[in-house]
C-alpha cells in the first residue's frame, strides 16, 4: 500500500503520484490505429480543464445553441417530423450538446472544442459511444505523430479519465477509452495504480479487474516479452510486476476471501495468461503453494464456492487428480465430530473452524467426485471396486438431491443416471 | 419452514453481508402456502401497460442513460409483448419501422440512435426488432436493410484472433459476436470467411469455473500471428452469465463451421459448463433465482442469460430430450415422488425459477425487475418473461424438422449454397415440445415460447430467415399429444 494518496484525493491526483512508467513494452501488433488520420491538426496546446466544463445542473451554463463560438454550427435534431414512439424525455441540455453533436459527426470538424463538445455529452450519458469514438478520433487528430513527453492534452485526457472512471464505474466506454490511451500514454503502473484505488470503491467491477487483466497481458505477457526477448531489464520488469500481482490479489481476498473475481484474478496471473512454468520443479513449486493458499482460505470459510472453484481449477490446469485432495475434502464433507480428532496438526490440510456450518456442501459434492474419478480410473481393471466407488459417490449426491442441495436435485439426479451409465457401458 | 441461510461459517466478509440482507429482503416474499394467493399469478395487464406506457407515452429522463441504446428499448419492449402474445396494430408497426430505419448507418448496420456510429450490439436490436413489426416491400424495412454494406462492417470489425470489434475503436467481446451472428444467420450473410478463427476464440473465452468471460487476450508471435494451443489466451474477466449465453448461443450457431474447419478443432468443457450453469441458480432462500457469478448476488435477468442456456445445451448433447431418449436406467437415488419426475424436463430447476420470477420479480405498478425492493425497467422486463418462458417450455432441435428444412431446400448458384442449407435448417430446427410445458401458477400464466438461440418467437425467427433465404418453410405438423399441464 506504498504511494497511496489520501481518500480525498480521489480526483484530482497530485503529479507526485503518477508512478513513473518502465519503459513500456508494448506488442505493436494488438493494437494499431487504422483509423487514424494523417498528420494534420492542431498543435496540442488546448487543454480542457474539467472544472472548466459546464456541469448540467446549473443552470447558468448557457446551451450551445446559445454560445457565440458555436454559432456558425447548424444544430440537427435527431428525428426529422416528429414520429414519437418509444421517445426518451431527454433534458434540454441533452438534446442541445446531442443536436451539436450530429452536426459536427455529419461535418467531420476534429477541433478542440470538439473535446469540449463531447466531453458534455459523456458527462451527461458516459454511455454515448459515438461520443467516445468521436472524441478519441478527435484526439488522434490533435496529437502529434510521434512525442518523447507526454503532451498536455494527453495528460488532461488522462486525469479526466480518472475522474470520470470513478464517476461512471460501471460503463463499458469510460474503460475502454483508458485502453485507448495506454498505447499513446505508455504509463502501464500508473493505470494498475488506478484500477487499485477504484476497486477500493467496487471490488467486483467486471469492467475494472477485465482491464487489469488486458493490461497485464498486453503489457507484461508472454507475446509482450517475447517482442524484445534480448532485454534482460524488460523481463526482470515483468517478473516485478507479476509477484506484485499476487500480493495484491492476496490483499483483494484478505479483505473479502468471497470475491470471486480476486479468485479469477488469481488463476489469471499464476496460470491464465503465462501458462505453466517449463521446469518440474518451478510447476511443483507453484502447485504446492496455490494448493496450500487455497485449503487455508477454504479453512476460514468452508461453504465459499470461489475457493473450491478455484481448486477445481488449478488441479485440472497442472493436470493432476482430484484424488489429491480426498483427505482434505472429506474434513469437510461430513458433520463435525465425524472425523476423527488428531492432537497432531496436519499442515498440508487444516481442519474446519469450530464454527463452520458443516457439512459443506462444496466439499460433498468435490468429494462425490472424487469417488466418480476414482470409478472410473478402476472399470476396466477392478469392476467391483468401481463399483463400491461409484455408490459411496451415489450416496453422497443422494444427500445433496434431498436435504442439502435441494434445488439442484434434477442436476444431482442427472450425476447419478450419468454415473450408472458409465458402469453399465463398461459392464 | 423458513429455509436455510446461505452459511456464513462465522466468517463474515463484504458479500456474505449483502448476502444476507438480500435473503433477509427474498424471505418476505415466499408466499404462505395456507394464504389463498398462494398460486403465483403472472400480471399479465400490469405488464402490458406498463410496455404501452413506454412505446405510447415514451421512457422518463432517467432513460437518457439508454440514449445509445434506443434500438434496444424498442426491442425490448416488442419483444416482451410478442412473449405476451400480443401484437402491435399496423400504424404502431409503421412508426417502428421508420425509426428503426433512421438508425440505420450509411456505411452498413445500425447505430445507437439516427447519427450514431454503426455498433453490433443495436444491429442485433434493429434486425429483431424488424423481425417483430417489419415486412417485406416499400416501406417495409426488410428490403431497406443494406446487407451488402452491413456484411463490410461486420468484416472491418474482425480481428486476427477470430473475434469481432462491437464497433470501431471499441472493445472486442462476446455480446458483440454473438449479435453478429444471429444477424448474420438470419440475414444470410454468414460466411466461413466471416467467422474463421471465430469458434476458437469462443473457446478461449470459457474460464476455469466452467462458464464464459467477456473476451480473451491473444498472445502474438513476432511475426504477428496467434500460436496454436497450448499458446496462452487467457480470459479477461470471470465466469459471467450474460457472457455465458452469448458466447454459448454463437458457439452453437459456429458448429456447421467447426465441422468444416481443420484439425485441431477448437473444443469447450461442456461438463464443467453445465455444472456452472447449475451452481448459478440460487438456494431455496433466494426462491431459485439465477446468478450472474460466483458469489454474486440473484438477478431476474440471470432467468434468460443462465435459465435459457439449458436450452442450448442439448444443442450440444447434453441434458433434456437426448438424455431422456437414450437407454433409460432407473434412478435407484429414492429420492421420492415429485410432481414433474415422470418428465425428464432438464437438469436445473424449471419450477423454483418460475417462482422466483412470479413471486419476486414483478414490481406491484408493472414491469418486471432485478430482484425487490428494485424498480421494474424495460430490460429486466424482457429478460424476466424470457427466462419465464423458457422455463415454460421445452424447446429443442429437432432432427425429424431440421431433415423436413432440409428436403424442403432449394439450391441456389450462391456460393456456399451447402453451409446456407445447413445454417439455415439447423437455426429453424428448434421445435417445442408438445405436452412437455410446465406452467407454474396454471394456463393463465403461460407464455408464447421464444427461439433459445434468437430470443424472438419461433415465428418470427422463421418469418425473417425464410425470406431472406428465399425458401418455403413447411407447416408444422401437431402431434395431437396432451396439452401443456400445469402445476
Amino acid at each position: 500500500m506504498t504511494g497511496r494518496p489520501p481518500a480525498d484525493d480521489r480526483v484530482n491526483w497530485p503529479q507526485t503520484f503518477l508512478v513513473p512508467a518502465p519503459r513500456l513494452v508494448y506488442n505493436k501488433t494488438t493494437v494499431s490505429n487504422p483509423f487514424r488520420p494523417p498528420g494534420e491538426g492542431f498543435p496540442p496546446f488546448y487543454i480542457v480543464s474539467p472544472s472548466r466544463m459546464p456541469s448540467t445542473t446549473d443552470e447558468d451554463v448557457p446551451l450551445f445553441a446559445e454560445r457565440e463560438d458555436w454559432a456558425d454550427v447548424q444544430p440537427l435534431e435527431q428525428y426529422e417530423g416528429a414520429n414519437p414512439i418509444a421517445s426518451i424525455f431527454y433534458t434540454a441540455e441533452y438534446k442541445d450538446a446531442t443536436n451539436y453533436f450530429r452536426a459536427i459527426v455529419k461535418s467531420g470538424e476534429k477541433s478542440p472544442r470538439v473535446l469540449e463538445l463531447t466531453e458534455n455529452i459523456i458527462r451527461q450519458n458516459p454511455a454515448h459511444y459515438s461520443a467516445w469514438q468521436y472524441r478519441y478520433e478527435t484526439l488522434l487528430a490533435l496529437l502529434p505523430e510521434k512525442f518523447d513527453e507526454t503532451p498536455p492534452l494527453l495528460t488532461s485526457e488522462l486525469r479526466l479519465m480518472d475522474e470520470l472512471a470513478v464517476q461512471f464505474l460501471k460503463t463499458y466506454q469510460v474503460w475502454h477509452h483508458r485502453r485507448l490511451l495506454v498505447p499513446l500514454a505508455k504509463q502501464p503502473m500508473r493505470e494498475l495504480a488506478f484500477i487499485k484505488r477504484s476497486l477500493e470503491v467496487d471490488a467486483k467491477n467486471y469492467h475494472t479487474w477485465s482491464y487489469r487483466q488486458w493490461l497485464l497481458a498486453s503489457c507484461y505477457g508472454l507475446g509482450a516479452a517475447a517482442d524484445e526477448a534480448n532485454d534482460d531489464s524488460v523481463i526482470d520488469d515483468a517478473e516485478e510486476v507479476w509477484a506484485g500481482e499476487l500480493d495484491f490479489v492476496d490483499a483483494m481476498l484478505s479483505q473479502d476471501v468471497r470475491n470471486n473475481s480476486a479468485w479469477h484474478h488469481r488463476f489469471f496471473v499464476v496460470y491464465g495468461c503465462r501458462g505453466l512454468p517449463s521446469s518440474e520443479s518451478e510447476r511443483q513449486r507453484i502447485f504446492k503453494r496455490e494448493l496450500i493458499y487455497t485449503k487455508q482460505n477454504i479453512s476460514l470459510a468452508p461453504s465459499n464456492p470461489s475457493a473450491w472453484n478455484y481448486l477445481r481449477g488449478i488441479l485440472k490446469e497442472t493436470g493432476n487428480s482430484i484424488s489429491v485432495v480426498k483427505h482434505f475434502a472429506r474434513l469437510y464433507a461430513f458433520p463435525h465430530g465425524s472425523n476423527e480428532k488428531h492432537d497432531i496438526v496436519d499442515l498440508d490440510n487444516p481442519p474446519p473452524s469450530a464454527e463452520a456450518e458443516l457439512p459443506s456442501v462444496q466439499a460433498m459434492e468435490f468429494l462425490a467426485d472424487v469417488w466418480e474419478a476414482e470409478a472410473i480410473a478402476k472399470l476396466k481393471t477392478e469392476p467391483k471396486a468401481a463399483k463400491t466407488e461409484t455408490d459411496k459417490a451415489v450416496e453422497m449426491w443422494t444427500a445433496l438431491a434431498n436435504e442439502h442441495d435441494k434445488i439442484r436435485k434434477k442436476y444431482w439426479e442427472h450425476r447419478i443416471r450419468d454415473a450408472h451409465h458409465l458402469l453399465q457401458a463398461s459392464a | 419452514m423458513t429455509p436455510k441461510p446461505t452459511p456464513i461459517d462465522g466468517f463474515p466478509t463484504s458479500t456474505s453481508r449483502t448476502q444476507a440482507e438480500t435473503e433477509a429482503v427474498l424471505l418476505e416474499h415466499i408466499p404462505d402456502p395456507s394464504s389463498p394467493h398462494a398460486k403465483p399469478t403472472l400480471q399479465k395487464n400490469a405488464h402490458m401497460q406498463f410496455l404501452v406506457r413506454n412505446l405510447v407515452q415514451g421512457f422518463p429522463t432517467r432513460y437518457t442513460s439508454q440514449d445509445a441504446s434506443q434500438p434496444w428499448l424498442l426491442f425490448w419492449t416488442l419483444q416482451a409483448f410478442s412473449v405476451l402474445q400480443v401484437a402491435l396494430d399496423p400504424g404502431n408497426k409503421q412508426k417502428c419501422i421508420e425509426k428503426i430505419m433512421s438508425w440505420q448507418h450509411p456505411d452498413g448496420g445500425f447505430g445507437g440512435g439516427p447519427g450514431q456510429a454503426a455498433h453490433l450490439l443495436p444491429t442485433y436490436a434493429s434486425v429483431c426488432a424488424l423481425a417483430i413489426v417489419g415486412r417485406p416491400g416499400p416501406n417495409g424495412g426488410w428490403d431497406q436493410i443494406n446487407r451488402k454494406k452491413m456484411y463490410d462492417f461486420f468484416l472491418s470489425l474482425k480481428q486476427k484472433d477470430g473475434s469481432f470489434l462491437v464497433a470501431h475503436h471499441s472493445e472486442v467481446d462476446v455480446r458483440g459476436i454473438y449479435c453478429l451472428l444471429i444477424v448474420a444467420s438470419l440475414l444470410d450473410i454468414l460466411t466461413p470467411e466471416l467467422v474463421e478463427g471465430t469458434a476458437a476464440f469462443i473457446a478461449s473465452c470459457q474460464t476455469y469455473e466452467g462458464g464464459f468471460a467477456s473476451a480473451s487476450h491473444p498472445i502474438f508471435t513476432l511475426n504477428g500471428s496467434i500460436p496454436p494451443p497450448p499458446a496462452p489466451r487467457p480470459p479477461l474477466g470471470e465466469a459471467h452469465g450474460g457472457y455465458t449465453f452469448c458466447a454459448l448461443a454463437s458457439w452453437v450457431m459456429l458448429q456447421p463451421f467447426v465441422a468444416l474447419s481443420p484439425e485441431p478443432k477448437p473444443t469447450i468443457d461442456l461438463k464443467n459448463l453445465l455444472r456452472w450453469l447449475v451452481h448459478m441458480q440460487g438456494i431455496e432462500i433466494e426462491l431459485g433465482g439465477f446468478k450472474g457469478r460466483t458469489n454474486k448476488l440473484v438477478d431476474g435477468c440471470y432467468s434468460w442469460w443462465c435459465g435459457g442456456a439449458f436450452a442450448l445445451l442439448e444443442a450440444l448433447g447434453l441434458g433434456g430430450l437426448q438424455n431422456a431418449e437414450s437407454d433409460e436406467v432407473p434412478i435407484d437415488s429414492g429420492t421420492g415422488a415429485g410432481v414433474w419426475d415422470d418428465v425428464d424436463d432438464g437438469p436445473f430447476n424449471r419450477e423454483a425459477l418460475q417462482e422466483y420470477i412470479l413471486n419476486a420479480g414483478q414490481h406491484p405498478a408493472g414491469g418486471l425487475r432485478d430482484k425487490p425492493p428494485k424498480n421494474a425497467d424495460a430490460y429486466h422486463t424482457l429478460y424476466c418473461l424470457s427466462g419465464l418462458s423458457s422455463a415454460q417450455h421445452h424447446i429443442f432441435p429437432s432432427k425429424v424438422r431440421k431433415q423436413q428444412l432440409v428436403d424442403v431446400w432449394e439450391a441456389s448458384e450462391e456460393p456456399n449454397d451447402n453451409i446456407r442449407k445447413d445454417v439455415f435448417s439447423e437455426l429453424l430446427s428448434w421445435t417445442e415440445e408438445e405436452g412437455a410445458s410446465h406452467i407454474v401458477g396454471g394456463h393463465e400464466n403461460r407464455l408464447n415460447a421464444t427461439h433459445p438461440l434468437s430470443n424472438l418467437t419461433i415465428t418470427h425467427t422463421e418469418g425473417l430467415a425464410e425470406y431472406f433465404y428465399k425458401q418455403k418453410v413447411p407447416v408444422r405438423v401437431r402431434t395431437g399429444k396432451p396439452e401443456a399441464k400445469a402445476a
